[in-house]
């Protein structure tokens, strides 16, 4: 098909042609078209189907207010639905399709959705389908959804890559017509910091769609080489392609830049970058949009926007039709016949709702007065119009102009509220605007070039950015419009939002069943909700429903603008936060050695953690954890526990400092030992636990559990700056520089005598228990040697600067294979630690007390610390509270099931019956058999009691005995070995 | 005892790369150590630092090349780090012993692992996960501030014109560096 409607002039490359399909249909255009201009220029009217009643639908505006056009792009994975044609920049091998229809586009199937109208009104699934109740959910609605709806995702990852990005400036322009270049323009000249977006690939707004002449040139023009001043500034970024979407707090904007879209193929670069701009001001500069007025079958093909018909005409040099028939209730609707004419385009009339002369003189065309039109014909494209007066017209296009409604939207974002000019018949920015935001030129409602230009200006000159040349000359061009929201005398039936199908009627009806608020209106007739969000339907709808009610627009009011503008995708949001890298992680220092050991890894917060090294043979899981298990209790083991935070703490009052944020006493800890403690939250309840070396008079380290390193951290620093900052303390974190690793087991201290250098003496009497301090490794390397133990075994951590961490595992284990020394991961790690009865996160749940925990008497009355206070309330220490023991089940072949709860036997399972749960089981290799803790009322007191421990979740009820939660070693004779 | 030997194996050790025209690289053998100004003895820290390095700290947010080639950024009125190349594991040390005691020092050389960018371009780049504004009138050369990129805690430097250094934590060192690779990919 040739470009049977390409007219001359036009911004758009004639000396090359592109290739682009649509519905397989090879069509041509050129470089600057959008789509729907090449749509156009090829003659194709009709572009899709309707969201409900599938009806016939053509190209409506020529920018992002589109309701009608929205097209698939792309093929496979890529494939795009819902697009705009009028803004999708054309390319070379673009592959568009129509959506929304079964069976080709010319003949829908569905359209006989169109001919059960009569039923389908506003909020009939409200009212129908109510009956077999169970029917909704597994017939009705997924019938009504594969009925309804737009385009169709691919159902595969998105192959493309998103981005995101932060912009700082000094001014934010939003738009790029003229009040925008004009406001970029003089603050850049005056030294700002500018960020001039909009969403059009080419930048100069309406002024790239008008004939109107700035400072005696094309406005075209004008914008061009303003857009090319303001590019050669270094104080400037000009973001063309780029919608800014939100106005969020702080001077915070959203934009979307859409870097690829408008390629083949993205070449490996972002398709999409989402921007967050910190801007110290803004001008909004959004321009506005036509809207339209409704009359009966007012959503044929060839019914157009005024302005849109005209910016085809003018920018892309495409006829949208070769007889144009205006309807218009304002001087603009004129402007569009008067360039229409000029470039050879019939324009037989125009209808005119106002009883008045005629603005513009147009030789050639008929003026309608005080007219209307009151239907059209044509099935898949406009043929004819029929007047209200009963004349006919053929037309193949109709250009409608209703007025034009400021894009205010960003000035809502924040609550504010429009506010009613009754000059212009819109809405305009009210005075509530998001702080640092001015708005001006059309986005005001200063809707004539020249006040565009001079609003540009002024707005970045009360800012303090002044440029003493002359304002560019520009006319104020006749703007009077008289409201019309729909033609009464029309029959058949007239569209408001043609997106969602909704009519005058649905408004009407929505009306008389008493949804009236606007909110409501929107959500019972579906106005505005689609993906144009009723930016061509919103102030007509709520006008008709102003006249329902009898009050006026302002009292009816709009609904809430909210953030996005337009649509983002949700491959924006997420930019590059996909897959692997969606959030970081963390390794610990000997993990490339425990990758090529075998090991499993499991995610512990952001840390990647050995879990069991498996070994050949092994049938599994539970085979590695039971051989990692019984070797570090007969002989050593190894395990790197570098993930547990580590924070260093110095000052002359660090002491102090430790003996008010744990609950127990550290005042008296001598250099060289360490001690366990535990940390309260200022309620008393349990909040970490760990242990802290003394490492000189002055210094210690710290250690957490892993999961609340961080939170220690921030909780320690908190109360240093603000709790006690008359004490003499500095922490930092160095949980990441040192690799340390358990070494566990009877052979423990004798690998490490093959490690450690000689002049430190390893022997019980020289390194006891609870025994810490700095050594050397390997030959000079620093250490950190601490004689504590997690499994219950006779056990050491060594610490060594990270990057020595990797070969420190490998010389761990070469130094122990003659003890047949194994790695180990977490789940021995657990074993070990339920076997020994030391609580870990499933028992500091942020639930528990220290009383809960055995560990009440730990809580020391003879100082303060966080939480002391409040832990000793009496309903935290009652006797009957539960506490932390041990169970094993009756029978040694049974399976036990954290999260169980107690229930003495033949007790119901409800909640009052409940005496407490299980909070961590383990397969104890050592004993044989299945081994839990948990918590019990009164639980230490009932050593040897039966119960049920039962979970209904898995629907399983074992019976268990309590017994002492050390179940390994309860007298730590193994640890002081 | 010990016939064995331990080999140092940074986690970026080696990364040295240039997309977009700016090279990313992991500076070799830096060494970090904490400096922590005691309470009510900030002037004898001060002191002492000055007569060590022969530079006073400067202000918050700000740092100083002394003219042994050390680098101090004052983070907080109570803290600073000194970077410097150092290949052996003991900076603490050889820092603490040129103080005197006056300031407490921590090792932080292997809590952080360091990339350079330099190039033009490397604003742009980190446009892309940077949240500070980096133009050099906000950030000038030899300011610091410590922010976030990709959920990483992040310490920036602006060591020249178009040359930056950061710093974040070791153990997140995959995915600082992958933050940063795929910021220049994308502007490449």
């Amino acid at each position: 098909m040739s470009q049977v409607n390409r007219i001359t002039g036009g911004r758009i490359d004639r000396s090359t042609q592109i290739a682009f399909t649509f519905n397989g249909k090879v069509m041509h255009g050129h470089p600057g078209d959008t789509l729907a201009s090449a749509l156009l220029a090829n003659g194709q009217r009709l572009v899709g189907r309707s969201f409900k009643y599938h009806r016939p639908r053509g190209i409506f505006t020529a920018g992002s207010e589109e309701p009608n056009a929205l097209v698939e792009l792309r093929r496979g994975a890529a494939q795009e639905p819902n697009t705009r044609a009028t803004t999708a920049e054309l390319f070379d091998g673009l592959d568009a399709r129509s959506q929304n229809h079964r069976g080709p586009l010319g003949f829908d199937f569905m359209a006989v959705t169109d001919l059960l109208s009569p039923f389908l009104a506003a909020g009939f699934y409200y009212k129908t389908f109510m009956w077999p109740r169970a029917f909704w959910e597994k017939l009705y609605e997924p019938a009504i959804r594969d009925a309804a709806g737009l385009g169709r995702l691919s159902g595969q990852d998105d192959p493309d890559i998103y981005d995101k990005g932060y912009l700082h400036c000094d001014l934010l322009v939003i738009g790029s017509g003229p009040a925008g270049l004009m406001a970029a323009r003089t603050a850049a000249r005056a030294g700002a910091r500018v960020i001039l977006a909009d969403e059009d690939f080419a930048l100069g707004g309406r002024l790239n769609a008008e004939t109107l002449a700035v400072d005696g040139r094309a406005g075209a023009d004008w914008a061009a080489e303003t857009v090319a001043e303001l590019a050669a500034m270094s104080n400037v970024r000009l973001l063309g392609r780029t919608t800014v979407y939100g106005a969020y707090d702080h001077g915070v904007y959203g934009a979307l830049e859409r870097c690829t879209d408008h390629l083949a193929d993205s070449g490996g670069k972002p398709r999409q970058v989402l921007w967050r701009i910190y801007a110290k001001r803004a001008v909004l500069a959004a321009g506005a949009t036509e809207r339209p007025i409704a009359f009966g079958n007012n959503d044929r093909p060839g019914v157009m926007l005024a302005g849109a018909v005209r910016a085809y005409a003018n920018r892309w040099g495409v006829a949208p039709g070769r007889r144009v028939a205006i309807f218009s209730n304002n001087d603009d609707g004129w402007r569009t016949a008067a360039d229409l004419m000029a470039r050879g385009i019939e324009v037989p009339a125009v209808i005119d709702s106002r009883d008045r002369a005629a603005p513009l003189d147009l030789p050639g065309t008929r003026h309608v007065r005080a007219g209307a039109v009151a239907d059209t014909q044509g099935r898949k494209g406009l043929r004819r119009i029929t007047l209200t007066d009963g004349q006919m017209i053929d037309v193949d296009c109709l250009a409608v102009s209703g007025g034009w409604n400021p894009n205010v939207h960003l000035t809502c974002h924040q609550r504010g509220r429009p506010a009613w000019r009754d000059d212009l018949s819109a809405f305009v920015p009210g005075g509530d605007l998001p702080p640092g935001m001015v708005v001006a030129g059309a986005a005001n409602g200063a809707l004539t070039l020249g006040a565009a230009l001079r609003e540009g200006r002024a707005a970045v000159e009360a800012m303090g950015y002044a440029d003493k040349t002359p304002l560019p000359e520009a006319e104020d061009e006749p703007r009077d419009c008289a409201p019309m929201w729909h033609v009464k005398d029309s029959r058949a039936r007239a569209w408001l939002d043609l997106q969602n199908d909704v009519t005058v009627k649905d408004v009407k009806q929505a009306h008389q069943e008493g949804f009236r608020a606007v909110e409501h209106l929107k959500r019972y007739t579906t106005l505005g909700m689609a993906t144009d969000q009723g930016k061509t339907a919103n102030i007509p709808a709520l006008a008709i429903m102003a006249e329902c009610t009898g009050k006026t627009i302002p009292e009816t009011g709009t609904t809430m603008f909210r953030p996005p503008y337009t649509p983002v995708p949700i491959g924006a949001l997420a930019g590059r936060a996909r897959g692997r890298h969606f959030r970081p992680y963390r390794l610990t220092p000997s993990h490339d050695w425990a990758k090529a050991n075998g090991a499993t890894f499991v995610e512990v917060g952001n840390w990647l953690r050995a879990q069991w090294f498996a070994r050949p043979g092994e049938a599994g899981w539970r085979d590695s954890v039971d051989r990692e298990v019984r070797t570090t209790r007969t002989s050593v083991g190894i395990c790197d526990v570098t993930t547990l935070g580590k924070i260093d703490i110095q000052g002359r009052d660090a002491a102090e400092f430790l003996n008010r944020v744990y609950c127990n006493g550290f005042a008296t800890l001598a250099v060289g030992k360490v001690r366990y403690g535990l940390m309260l939250r200022e309620d008393g309840v349990a909040y970490d636990d760990g242990t802290t070396a003394r490492l000189a008079e002055h210094h210690y380290v710290m250690t957490t559990t892993t999961a609340n390193a961080v939170t220690v951290f921030r909780r320690l620093e908190f109360a240093r700056q603000c709790l006690w900052p008359d004490l003499d303390v500095h922490l930092i974190s160095t949980t990441d520089g040192w690799a340390q690793f358990a070494v566990a087991g009877p052979k423990s201290r004798d690998l490490l005598r093959k490690v450690v250098d000689a002049d430190q003496d390893l022997s019980n009497e020289a390194f006891p228990f609870m025994a810490c301090g700095a050594v050397t490794v390997c030959g000079g390397t620093p250490a950190r040697l601490f004689r504590i133990s997690f499994s219950g075994e006779m056990a050491y951590e060594i610490a060594v600067p990270a990057r020595y961490g990797n070969a420190m595992m490998g010389v761990l284990m070469e130094a122990g294979k003659e003890f047949d020394a194994c790695p180990y991961g977490t789940e021995a790690l657990g074993v070990m630690r339920i076997e020994k009865g030391h609580a870990a996160g499933n028992e500091l749940d942020g639930r528990n007390t220290a009383h809960n925990l055995g560990m009440g008497r730990m809580v020391s009355q003879k100082k303060d610390c966080i939480g002391n206070v409040l832990s000793q309330r009496p309903e935290m220490i009652r006797e009957d509270a539960v506490q932390l023991v041990g169970f094993r089940p009756v029978d040694p072949e049974a399976r036990l099931i954290a999260g169980a709860h107690f229930l003495d036997t033949g007790a119901e399972a409800t909640m009052d019956n409940d005496q407490g749960w299980m909070s961590s089981v383990a397969h104890s290799p050592t004993l044989g058999h299945a081994i839990g803790l948990g918590f019990l009322a009164r639980g230490a007191a009932r050593m040897g009691e039966i119960l049920r421990a039962v979970s209904p979740v898995h629907g399983t009820e074992t019976e268990v005995v309590v017994v002492s939660p050390h179940f390994v070693d309860p007298e730590g004779e193994r640890l002081r070995g | 005892m010990a016939d064995f030997t331990l080999t140092s194996w940074p986690p970026l050790a080696g990364t040295d790369m240039t997309l977009a025209g700016v090279r990313l690289w992991a500076p070799t053998d830096l060494a970090v150590v904490s400096l922590a100004l005691p309470l009510g003895r900030e002037d004898a820290a001060m002191a002492a630092i000055k007569a060590a390095h022969g530079t006073a700290l400067p202000e918050i947010g700000k740092s100083v090349v002394t003219a042994d080639g050390v680098r101090l950024i004052r983070l907080a009125p109570d803290l600073a780090f000194a970077v410097f190349t150092h290949a052996t594991p003991d900076a603490e040390r050889v820092v603490a012993e040129r103080l005197g005691g006056a300031v407490y020092t921590t090792e932080q050389t292997d809590v952080w692992v360091a990339l350079g960018l330099s190039g033009p371009d490397a604003r742009r780049a980190l446009e892309r996960i940077c949240m500070l504004d980096l133009h050099s009138d906000a950030f000038a050369v030899d300011d610091a501030a410590r922010t976030v990129m990709e959920h990483l805690g992040v310490l920036i430097l602006r060591t020249g014109a178009d040359d930056y250094l950061l710093l974040s934590a070791s153990s997140s060192a995959m995915s600082f560096l992958h933050a940063l690779e795929t910021s220049l990919r994308n502007i490449a």
